[in-house]
């Protein structure tokens, strides 16, 4: 009993100084981390409309993280869904024009099957599939990525909808 | 103590020669930066994670120092991967899960059972450098092979700013390039190709050693 209880102390402090540890950095890089993914998602943005100005508009549900409008070019609309990786959910910038269509997609994470669900974010399948397409219509999904395909179509649907309701 | 640091590379290579952490070594071993990255990663938490359980050898009680030892390999690779996020985001992405996957490296956990759970903190400190080194010389000559006949070039670029290109060639002739080797089965025929020749290299010295 007495050995137990020395075992468990013996681990307990061992991982309350791990755990100080780890508090300790993230408190020193936290700032960093956030000022880099700020610089990030500016350079994420111009990649779609370049030399614009992204103003944040109000508006969030489950698939919708954040909408952008750039200037009079059109929207930027960063969506979140899970597809076959249930841990790690697909986080996508898609660019509208102003009328709505849907101009570039842009992945930022994803960790979907490598070689199956993967094949959806390769640009060549981006451009075939999705861009300037009408995905409530026309249904193209990848063999293989059935998943991560439906996903993907389901959280550019949405956000084309959320673009037709604001504009 | 520095003749073992020496048999880390050629001899006793953790991955050619101890067969240890191949995981890792099979995924991301398909570009120059990758390897860098993770090879000076697993250096870094093999060094602290060596130093850290040497130090504690003594007062460790026998029945759970592998717990001991999960628990403090864990926090050194929690506090590298945000350290890499914060100042290496490039290296960060790329690496993805086999970041957090260092915890169970079997490489780290073996040198602390096998090594720094027995000996004093200087000879764990070169022993951690030297499998370090070790496994990331293993790590840069499979990707490079890899990198070369997949690309047909290599890249390398400032771990620190990815716009900072190092140094960048491409061969002529680009339509010899074999795309294969990019995928998992390049990694095994990669590998399977550089520990066959490793494992000539030791039975030849081996076999020296002998004829004296």
């Amino acid at each position: 009993m007495n050995k137990t209880l020395k075992l468990l102390l013996f681990l307990g402090i061992v991982s309350a100084v791990s755990g100080l540890a780890i508090g300790a950095v993230n408190s020193v890089v936290a700032p960093v981390i956030e000022e880099n993914d700020i610089k990030a998602e500016k350079k994420n943005l111009s990649a779609i409309f370049p030399e614009s100005e992204f103003e944040q508009i109000e508006y969030e549900n489950e698939k919708i993280l954040t909408v952008y409008k750039a200037e009079d070019k059109g929207y930027v609309v960063k969506a979140t869904t899970i597809g076959f990786n249930a841990s790690e959910p697909i986080i996508i910038l898609v660019g509208f024009d102003t009328e709505g269509n849907t101009v570039a997609v842009k992945p930022l994470r994803q960790q979907e099957t490598d070689g199956f669900g993967s094949k959806c974010f390769e640009k060549a399948n981006i451009e075939s599939l999705y861009v300037g397409r009408d995905l409530d219509t026309e249904v193209d999904l990848l063999a293989g990525a059935t998943f991560t395909s439906n996903a993907m179509r389901e959280m550019i649907t949405e956000a084309q909808n959320v673009i037709r309701e604001i504009k | 103590m520095w003749k073992s640091f020496k048999d880390c590379f050629i001899k006793d290579n953790p991955v050619f020669g101890l067969f240890l952490g191949m995981c890792s070594t099979l995924a991301i071993s398909t570009s120059l930066n990758n390897a860098i990255g993770m090879g000076l990663s697993v250096t870094f938490v093999l060094i602290l994670s060596n130093v850290i359980i040497s130090a504690m050898r003594k007062i460790i009680p026998d029945e759970i120092r592998i717990p001991v030892y999960i628990v403090v390999i864990a926090t050194l690779v929690s506090i590298l991967q945000m350290l890499l996020h914060a100042y290496m985001p490039e290296v960060y992405t790329s690496l993805g899960a086999f970041l957090s996957l260092i915890v169970v490296n079997c490489i780290i956990l073996g040198r602390a059972e096998a090594f720094a759970s027995k000996n004093p903190i200087g000879p764990s400190a070169i022993d951690g450098l030297g499998m370090g080194l070790g496994y990331t010389f293993a790590l840069l000559l499979i990707s490079a092979t890899r990198e070369l006949l997949s690309t047909w070039g290599l890249a390398f670029y400032n771990p620190f700013n990815a716009e900072h290109i190092l140094f960048k060639f491409t061969l002529p002739f680009d339509s010899f390039k074999i795309t294969l080797f990019s995928s998992p089965v390049g990694a095994f025929l990669t590998f399977a190709v550089f520990a066959a020749i490793f494992t000539k290299i030791r039975n030849e010295a081996a076999k020296k050693e002998e004829g004296k």
